[in-house]
């Protein structure tokens, strides 16, 4: 089962999908520059336009609500980088959001669909919660070793689901989804059990089924730019960004991935194992949503150093919406993880009015739901555009 | 430990009030099974049933709260439900986004939605009283469960046939199966495939909408924001479960309807079970028994393949 | 009417209606001044056409010479920029195939327009409208298939049914709207000699005893000197001539058809002559001293998913410096032997051996890795990336090599592309151009320019001129020959028996994934081939 279409073919708007078959129908023979601009200038504005009706439904609800819409924008702004120290928690929180995109565009383009972030999230952040809590040494070991666990908590989860494909022939997307639920119940089971992961009866009440918090010097550091607070794990982040959009452009690795996900056929032939090079790119992928499991886990801005239920808090949902806004490019994951960021840090300033905080989701999807919509235009036009050409019916 | 097992098992067997638990669960997954079932056929996969489930849930017991009335509110539910079906609908076959991306976006956005309605309006429903059947009700063991139900229950008997011939005895039916076997063919024969495949998912968003309905007002009685709790996709599986055969479908929900209910009836039978376990075994289930069926039953040729014309 | 600089042929064209029998019935249907144009190509250019019932009328043309566009325009799938239809003496509109089928025209087309998954009736049934009689449109598949002496099974699923009867299914439902033209477009690929005449003698039955007009597209001399009663021929979007059959040669035909003086010889593959004058008089020139065993098949046996044999105890050898090729109707095993080859399939026994060592057959590269080249039957679905440059496709298999510490050197990658776009003559705008963007000619031509720059040891080449124009099949069957001098070893899968006695040194029959036959070009000849492509045994 292949995905088919996906919206980075969108990109080749200079062609007119003449593939050639017949002779009689040849090749494009557009695609001057200006033309490309003027096309440019186009999808900008429908990009625009599809964003202001995602904003002015979920000004509508907010206002059906009972809320003032105009309340709401400002707190969102307020908190997620007007008022002090703002920035910095949006930028702690924008570093897991980026590293779960930059894994899901790695399964992306191996052609596969991962959608199970929020599990591989949560199995991650389990696995560095054991290893920052038992493991003794020095500080900075300890850190890099919880990184380290993160990585294969997520690895490993996203695995089962790549074995399931390729021995199987059982389709990814419905293993990584239930494999969210069964994970977020193994890692509540574990959380209930002291030899796993349960705290210590001394220091937390009898109900609450929390882990042991990392200690001070398994923390990983933060600094301070401009009054605003943030761990440094966010530079680990783009260092790893660079990484990520490095191999895959230029490097036979990368090369290999791009073949497996255009022409898994043509990709055989060529001498890319599906199973390798796919199971590969999709533990990459749930390794990379562990990675950031565990650098919510030590970077402070989530639960306070400790793993609790419900840990992931939609990170992972929110890591893949993020890619897919961005098209699957590194850049564009940047900045949208940046801009889903202050949406969870400005829904913080909403209680004040009145608002639930919910309605940021709302905003969220109604914004992916949007942003889905100019590339399939575009490629819809680019199509009726060849067959007005070829003068089929639509 | 295995003696345990058996004898844990005969219990439930024997045991009225698991049937009824059971068959609760089982048709539930069957409203939206079924829809789900046509819309493969077609070649969609719409990972969305969980927001339709939802979306019905909520809507029919705002619906039921503000007009008193079940068929009312079944209406509202349907309605909601087919709101969030032509999103998919026309967004993936329409628009050609991405099925997948589109499913999992309405999920994550319906359940803001809700929880985020749910938290600022009121509204209280109850569990619908049953209807009995007589004669049929007194059947042992099973009689209770299958005949003295909740009328939105008895939906199902009429759902499922009604199905079953639109996709096997109309020319309609057998344009849908033609999308989701070869496309290309069917529409050189005349044939509008995306039409038909939007169609298809507009028949799973009625027949999600009675579920979500059911769901509501007849199986929990009340909405909370976790009612679905990802059950959606267990409906999903329960389609492949069945080699995309509409007997094999119902017998998916079936059976993943008898684990589900293990979370109920076990503890009420004085079996006490760890609760994480139980409710992760729905899931862990259904992925097994993909991995035992999946490579051995065929799929819809074009199944999950959009459909776009000039492109192989 | 201007030629491009033709000299030899007749600078009048006779007008459409030039045949038309003196009773003046109106014809069937006729076309005046079309044009179909893509981008700045003329696909059809001011061309008439006139069908006429009760006869088979051809159209010939070399692929590219919109032969395909002007069917597709009666048939209602292209709208034409220009242009009049007349059908049976009204104007008529044609915007889609619905419309078409209204006026009565039906097309039994080349791919085939029939579901797998669905039986017989339930494909006949397909595209109508009102409701669904199940009972009705078996009966009627029964009776015409009666009629016609099709031998079709109404309750059959298609998908279960071998090519030569599927194409049946696609003239039952053709016939069933009781259509007053048929169009066939290059229906005799898929069939054996033996079913091709027994094609024809069908469509003689619907012409002739049912009043129908009949239209056969086809790039090859033989069938419509064969099967036709009058010939339109199509040059590059026109019309070149008109002629009745009974009245041209071969060479006449073939000269209209290409526009120049042609040997018939030399390029008697692209023009699909099999005149049994010819064959035995151009043996490829030297049968070649026993080089190296390069490729050797040892009993391999592939079976399917229903663990039927889709390869059955393939044996065969190929020698470096020979072109071996493997003849037989399009279905027989031929996909699956380059699937093979091309490391898409698993044997599940037997041995592949190349120059003597032994290559695991389903491993991913290991074919390529060792100097197997192959130009696949279809590039889209194993030969290419579409999405990606010229440059990237070219490096498919060995961009490992280009690489320093995993980093691909770009320049070093677009500087070997230059050369080879340079050697192999493809016209593109450049080689960062997506693929997709290079006509069908031209990307074949890219997946020849890799397979042959990587110095293979043996070389598949699977219907390696399927679809192209002349110019095209020509450089193709001289390069395939070029590298067979240079001693790499050929394995020509064709389904297009001109192509293999012109190319092949040795000759094998595959039907129903076994080799039912093999010998020497030298002792080939045309009844034997034919018999052996039909099933019959050695």
């Amino acid at each position: 089962m292949s995905t088919g279409f996906d919206e980075s073919e969108v990109d080749a708007i200079s062609l007119t999908p003449g593939t050639g078959e017949h002779e009689d129908e040849p090749a494009s023979t557009q695609s001057t520059t200006s033309r490309r601009l003027a096309v440019s200038g186009e999808v900008l504005v429908l990009y625009l336009i599809c964003i202001a009706i995602a904003l002015g439904l979920s000004a509508l609800l907010v206002q059906v609500t009972g809320g003032s819409a105009g309340d709401v924008f400002n707190a969102l702004l307020d908190g997620s980088f007007r008022k002090p120290g703002r920035i910095g928690l949006t930028i702690g929180v924008a570093v897991p959001l980026l590293l779960v995109a930059l894994g899901t565009i790695i399964s992306t383009k191996a052609g596969l669909v991962n959608i199970g972030q929020e599990g591989q999230v949560f199995l991650g952040a389990a696995f560095a919660a054991y290893v920052g809590t038992e493991m003794g040494g020095p500080g900075p070991l300890v850190i890099v070793a919880l990184l380290i666990g993160g990585v294969v908590g997520g690895a490993l989860w996203a695995g089962i689901a790549a074995v399931l494909k390729y021995r199987r022939n059982v389709p990814e997307v419905l293993t990584t989804l239930l494999l969210v639920t069964v994970g977020s119940q193994l890692v509540g089971y574990g959380l209930k059990n002291q030899w796993l992961l349960l705290a210590p009866a001394e220091g937390r009440s009898n109900r609450q089924q929390v882990s042991k918090q990392l200690t001070d010097d398994v923390r990983i550091p933060r600094i301070t730019w401009f009054g605003n607070e943030f761990p440094i794990s966010a530079f680990l982040a783009l260092a790893i960004a660079a990484l990520v959009a490095l191999a895959l452009a230029s490097t036979v690795w990368g090369f290999r991935v791009r073949m497996l996900g255009q022409n898994p056929q043509t990709a055989q032939r060529a001498g890319v194992a599906a199973e390798r090079y796919g199971g590969g790119a999709m533990m990459l992928s749930g390794g990379f949503a562990g990675l950031a499991g565990g650098a919510m886990l030590a970077g402070g801005d989530f639960g306070n150093y400790t793993l609790v239920p419900g840990f992931p808090s939609q990170i992972g949902w929110t890591g893949l919406l993020v890619a897919l806004v961005a098209r699957q490019r590194v850049i564009g994951a940047i900045f949208a993880a940046l801009v889903f960021a202050s949406l969870r840090t400005g829904s913080g300033f909403l209680a004040a009015t009145g608002v639930e905080r919910r309605v940021t989701d709302v905003v969220q999807g109604l914004l992916v739901l949007a942003l889905l919509i100019p590339p399939a235009l575009l490629f819809l036009r680019q199509q009726r555009r060849a067959t007005a050409a070829a003068g089929d019916r639509t | 430990m295995i003696g345990d097992l058996l004898s844990a098992l005969l219990d439930v067997a024997t045991s009225e009030a698991a049937y009824i638990n059971a068959l609760t669960f089982a048709v539930f997954l069957a409203f939206g099974a079924t829809g789900e079932w046509v819309a493969e056929k077609s070649g969609t996969l719409n990972i969305s049933v969980e927001a339709m489930f939802l979306a019905a849930a909520f809507a029919a017991a705002v619906g039921m709260d503000r007009t008193g009335s079940q068929f009312t509110a079944l209406l509202i539910g349907i309605g909601a439900s087919l709101l969030v079906a032509s999103v998919q609908a026309e967004m993936s076959h329409r628009l050609v986004a991405n099925q997948f991306v589109v499913g999992l976006t309405l999920n994550i956005l319906i359940l803001g939605l809700a929880s985020f309605l749910a938290s600022e309006l009121t509204f209280s429903t109850r569990k619908s009283d049953p209807v009995t059947i007589p004669i049929l009700s007194d059947i042992p063991l099973v009689g209770q469960a299958l005949f003295d139900r909740a009328w939105l229950f008895y939906l199902i008997y009429l759902v499922v046939p009604v199905c079953w011939w639109m996709v096997f005895r109309t020319r309609w039916g057998l344009e849908l199966r033609s999308a989701g076997e070869n496309p290309q063919s069917a529409d050189v024969s005349g044939i509008d495939v995306n039409k038909r495949r939007r169609q298809g998912i507009y028949v799973l968003g009625v027949t999600a909408g009675i579920g979500g309905t059911y769901l509501v007002l007849a199986a929990v009685g009340q909405f909370e924001d976790s009612i679905v709790g990802g059950r959606g996709f267990i409906a999903l599986t329960a389609v492949i479960f069945g080699g995309w055969t509409l007997r094999g479908t119902v017998a998916g929900c079936v059976l993943f309807g008898v684990v589900l209910s293990f979370r109920l009836s076990l503890p009420a039978l004085g079996y006490e079970v760890s609760g994480d376990l139980l409710a992760a075994s729905p899931f862990v289930l259904t992925i097994l028994v993909m991995a035992i069926f999946a490579a051995r039953v065929r799929s819809p040729n074009a199944l999950a393949q959009p459909f776009i014309r000039g492109l192989k | 009417m201007a030629d491009d600089g033709a000299t030899s042929l007749s600078t009048s064209v006779p007008a459409a209606d030039a045949f038309a029998s003196a009773a003046g019935q109106p014809a069937a249907i006729r076309l005046d001044y079309v044009t179909k144009k893509y981008g700045s190509v003329m696909a059809c250019d001011r061309v008439d056409l006139e069908l006429r019932r009760g006869r088979i009328h051809g159209v010939l043309g070399e692929n590219g010479a919109g032969k395909s566009t002007l069917m597709k325009i009666m048939i209602g799938l292209v709208l034409p920029d220009e242009g009049v239809i007349t059908i049976n003496g009204d104007r008529a509109r044609l915007t889609d195939p619905t419309d078409a089928a209204r006026y009565g025209i039906g097309m039994v087309h080349q791919h085939f327009s029939l579901v797998e998954a669905l039986r017989v009736w339930e494909n006949v049934a397909l595209g109508e409208v009102g409701k669904l009689r199940p009972a009705d449109v078996r009966a009627r598949v029964a009776e015409i298939s009666e009629r016609y002496g099709l031998d079709v099974d109404p309750d059959a699923i298609v998908g279960d049914l071998p090519v030569g009867m599927r194409q049946r299914v696609e003239i039952i439902k053709c016939l069933r709207r009781d259509p007053s033209i048929l169009i066939f477009d290059e229906p005799t690929s898929v069939l054996t000699p033996a079913e091709s005449e027994g094609l024809f003698e069908t469509l003689r039955h619907v012409v002739d005893d049912e009043n129908r007009a009949v239209a056969l597209v086809s790039h090859k001399l033989d069938e419509i000197l064969r099967a036709t009663d009058e010939v339109t021929i199509m040059r590059q979007g026109r019309v070149v001539d008109r002629v009745i059959t009974a009245d041209v040669t071969a060479s006449s035909l073939a000269a209209s058809m290409v526009g120049r003086d042609v040997s018939l010889r030399s390029e008697r593959v692209a023009l699909g002559v099999l005149d049994t004058d010819l064959e035995g008089t151009e043996v490829p020139d030297t049968v070649p001293a026993a080089g190296p065993c390069v490729l050797e098949l040892d009993g391999i046996t592939v079976l399917s998913r229903d663990s039927i044999p889709v390869l059955d105890d393939i044996s065969l050898t190929v020698h470096a410096g020979e072109i071996v090729g493997v003849a037989g109707v399009e279905g027989n095993g031929q996909r699956p032997l380059a699937d093979l080859l091309s490391s898409l399939l698993s044997a599940d026994s037997g041995e592949v051996r190349i120059c003597g060592e032994a290559v695991p057959t389903g491993r991913a590269g290991a074919m390529a890795a060792a100097r197997v080249g192959v130009v696949p039957e279809d590039r889209h679905d194993s030969g290419v990336v579409l999405d990606m440059s010229i440059t990237e496709n070219l490096a498919l298999v060995d961009a490992s090599s280009f690489a320093r510490r995993g980093l691909v050197d770009r320049g070093a990658l677009r500087d070997r592309a230059v050369q080879l776009i340079e050697d192999f003559e493809i016209s593109c705008p450049g080689p960062d151009a997506p693929l997709a963007s290079l006509s069908g000619g031209n990307q074949q031509r890219v997946v020849l320019a890799r397979e042959l720059s990587s110095d293979p040891r043996v070389l598949v080449a699977a219907q390696p001129t399927r679809g192209l124009d002349v110019g095209a099949i020509e450089y193709m069957t001289d390069r395939i020959r070029r590298a067979a001098e240079a001693g790499v070893g050929v394995l020509l899968i064709s389904s297009e028996l001109e192509e293999i006695l012109d190319l092949a040194h040795r000759i094998v029959v595959i039907s129903d994934g076994r080799i039912i036959g093999e010998m020497d070009r030298a002792d080939a000849d045309l009844e034997r081939l034919g018999l052996l492509m039909g099933g019959a045994a050695a």
